[in-house]
């Protein structure tokens, strides 16, 4: 065969098995006629993605599609391409999704979505903690549910601190300060973030949604104008600059999470925020140098007490849905006890059942759960309007300037307050 | 009505080109055409489904008083400058010395044209990696070198970003022009040399009055290629800064894009993609009128 290879035989050879490989595809394609076919939109792994598209509970979900006459397809995306994906769909009319997985976005995509959560079985719903519905919930409808409990917390190097004579982590701003400090010295910081993004959840802005509910501020008031020009966001912003010093100064310039997870990971910072998939990965030699040496405890508490952000992974329903009933059982088998379990076993994404969170396996495997839960007691709004993306945009370019020097907290917080107000007076 | 041989061999080659044409007229007129309009429009997405509603020039007019846009625009104008000056510049050496006997091999050429071939996002992410500030290799060359004592973060500070975009961009840009150049070089007729030889003219005078003048055509087109491209520049900026340090380095292309899908503004987004449009497109019909044939008399 290969006697006679040139380009026009290697161009016939190519064409052949192109169509082989199609037909191939066509022969063994599983749906039956019968089945109805779902079609789900989710993250590429390792970010929160469901059986079937992430390695777990694969025997669960393949039985949960024989027993309800089912497929299930799925579209992977990297995350920060997710949002736009989405976008450009549903703009053009063309979005093929059954089950779409959001992050703070529902208010944006409300009104292509369903509010099929309001029929989720009553003992689902009483074990999920009912704050976690509060970014999903417009005018009283819920559009979705979260799936994963995920909440930024502290993350820390046990060892770094051990090294300095410090037993635990930080519990106040003062803590914080003094032991980022510390541990700054010898090509190693106190802290890590990732400043250099300044969009949507984990971005720049919603470092400062942290710090402004420990100081005991908030983003709206009630006639939805901003109101965080006052002592509480300039506090937030202010504690944010005074810790520059001790952190990693490449964080202005890292854009995602990873970024600064890789720092702490290979033992160069010793404290960051960061989400609670972080404990497999900080726990995995394949990735990290500090094995065995990372801590997490709740965010150092301001002014007002202890605050976090919510990271609002949740599974929603497209209205245009011709499955939407199959679609929310599907979903009901994501949120089961069984599935739950396996996906914070195997991939570290915490479940959201509460019942799950207290199994003993899951807490000895996720000791990260226990301060989760502890963080979830306190305020952890995200602040999500429709507007999310441009108004974190509009702040997080203030903050980035103040870290930066080149405007003072107060001076950067009085021109976010003006960027939003025009934000939000444009929406309507 | 009795048609000539001309007319009729004229509608024969019309009729022949109508399907191309009409292709044409849809890939590219019904974008630039639907973008038009939608600049003349509020675009929400509510109940469902895409609204739309008039709004004339005001998206147009939001642009004058948008910090955001003008910074984008000087951004913009900076580093379309830069690039095209240190990318012509460099492109320029670079196919003097491929010319050189002693440059003359293939390998070189080969290895020129390396930077150039690598998938845009990929050469993106490999400089990311390059510029890490905490374990970046270049970092760790300076440190080693004793160049540096600490490492820097590259794409820290608002200038230095910039410039560091501009040059990933010159790094990327430099094979295929110097290609051109070096293209151009190889049309100089050696018997303007051999007369400048006998008119006394050394290698600095060959260059400046013989090199130069007859490169002229293809310096214009690579300065005008290269200024068009500078202004499409979008895959850098989304994976090594994200527009950042605060907005430092958002130029207008990636403010298009982050207006348009980011914010769901679709109505102001086409208005800025539109001004990139009408830049790109008097850029163009430079260009098509340097390269339009011309008469012996040297008229058009």
């Amino acid at each position: 065969m290969f006697d006679s290879l040139n380009r026009r035989n290697l161009l016939k050879y190519g064409a052949a098995t192109g169509v082989g490989a199609a037909m191939a595809g066509f022969w063994t394609r599983p749906v039956r006629a019968a089945d109805a076919a779902l079609n789900v939109f989710c993250p590429l792994p390792p970010d929160p993605a469901p059986p079937g598209a992430a390695e777990f509970a694969k025997e669960a979900f393949a039985k949960w599609q024989a027993d309800h006459a089912a497929s299930v397809t799925y579209e992977k995306l990297g995350w920060s391409q997710l949002h736009d994906r989405m976008a450009t769909a549903f703009a053009s009319g063309s979005a093929p999704w059954d089950i779409i997985y959001n992050c703070g976005w529902v208010p944006e995509f409300q009104s292509f979505l369903a509010p099929y959560a309001d029929q989720l079985p009553k003992d689902v719903v009483d074990d999920l903690p009912p704050s976690s519905f509060k970014t999903v919930t417009i005018d009283a409808k819920r559009y979705g549910a979260v799936f994963t409990l995920s909440l930024l917390t502290l993350f820390y190097n046990r060892e770094h601190l051990e090294k300095v004579g410090l037993k635990e982590a930080p519990k106040d701003w003062a803590e914080f300060k003094a032991y980022a400090k510390e541990l700054t010295g010898g090509g190693r910081y106190g802290l890590v973030f990732n400043y250099g993004d300044p969009a949507g959840i984990g971005g720049t802005a919603s470092y400062w949604m942290v710090f402004l509910q420990q100081a005991g501020g908030k983003m709206y008031g009630e006639d939805r104008m901003p109101v965080f020009n006052n002592a509480a966001g300039v506090d937030a912003l202010q504690m944010m600059v005074d810790l520059m010093a001790w952190t990693d100064p490449g964080s202005i310039s890292y854009a995602n999470i990873n970024d600064a997870t890789n720092v702490l990971l290979s033992g160069r910072a010793s404290m960051m925020m960061n989400w609670p998939f972080m404990w497999n990965t900080a726990n995995d030699p394949n990735q990290s140098q500090i094995v065995g040496k990372v801590s997490s405890a709740v965010l150092p508490a301001g002014p007002a007490g202890t605050a976090s952000i919510d990271g609002t992974d949740a599974w929603t329903v497209a209205k245009a849905s011709k499955n939407q009933d199959k679609a929310r059982e599907l979903i009901e088998f994501y949120l089961s006890p069984e599935v739950q379990k396996r996906q914070v076993l195997d991939t570290g994404w915490l479940p959201i059942r509460l019942s799950v969170l207290a199994d003993p396996e899951v807490q000895a495997k996720a000791p990260n759960a226990a301060v989760v839960l502890e963080q979830a007691k306190h305020p952890y709004d995200s602040f999500v309007t429709p507007d999310y993306n441009e108004v974190t945009v509009a702040v997080g370019t203030q903050v980035q300037q103040a870290l930066q020097g080149q405007k003072t907290a107060a001076q950067a917080m009085a021109d976010a307050h003006d960027a939003v107000v025009a934000i939000v007076k444009r929406r309507g | 009505m009795i048609w000539t041989f001309e007319q009729r061999r004229r509608r024969a080659g019309l009729l022949f080109v109508a399907p191309g044409l009409l292709l044409l007229a849809a890939i590219l007129g019904f974008p630039i055409v639907d973008s038009l309009l939608l600049s003349l429009q509020r675009v929400q997405l509510t109940g469902d489904q895409v609204s739309h509603s008039w709004v004339g020039l005001a998206n147009f007019e939001r642009l004058a008083t948008d910090a955001v846009f003008w910074k984008a625009a000087f951004n913009t104008a900076y580093f379309a400058v830069m690039e095209v000056l240190l990318v012509s510049l460099i492109s320029l050496g670079i196919a003097l010395l491929l010319r050189h006997p002693m440059g003359n091999s293939s390998l070189f050429r080969i290895m020129l044209i390396v930077p150039w071939a690598i998938a845009p996002v990929a050469n993106a992410v490999l400089w990311k990696w390059i510029l890490n500030a905490n374990y970046g290799i270049l970092n760790g060359i300076l440190v080693s070198l004793g160049v540096i004592d600490f490492n820097h973060v590259w794409l820290g500070s608002p200038f230095s970003a910039l410039n560091f975009l501009l040059i990933v961009d010159v790094w990327k840009s430099v094979p295929f022009v110097a290609l051109l150049m070096l293209a151009g070089l190889q049309r100089v007729p050696q018997s303007l040399y051999r007369a400048a030889y006998m008119d006394g003219a050394g290698p600095f005078q060959s260059f400046m009055h013989v090199t130069l003048p007859s490169m002229r055509g293809i310096l214009a087109i690579a300065i005008i290629l290269q200024t068009i491209w500078s202004l499409r520049v979008f895959d850098l900026v989304f994976v090594l800064t994200r527009g950042g340090p605060a907005d430092a380095t958002v130029l207008m292309n990636f403010l298009a894009y982050r207006v348009t899908f980011n914010f769901l503004d679709l109505g102001y987004g086409s208005a800025i993609a539109n001004v990139i449009f009408a830049l790109t497109l008097l850029i163009a019909a430079l260009y098509v009128w340097l390269l339009w044939p011309r008469e012996p008399g040297g008229r058009r």
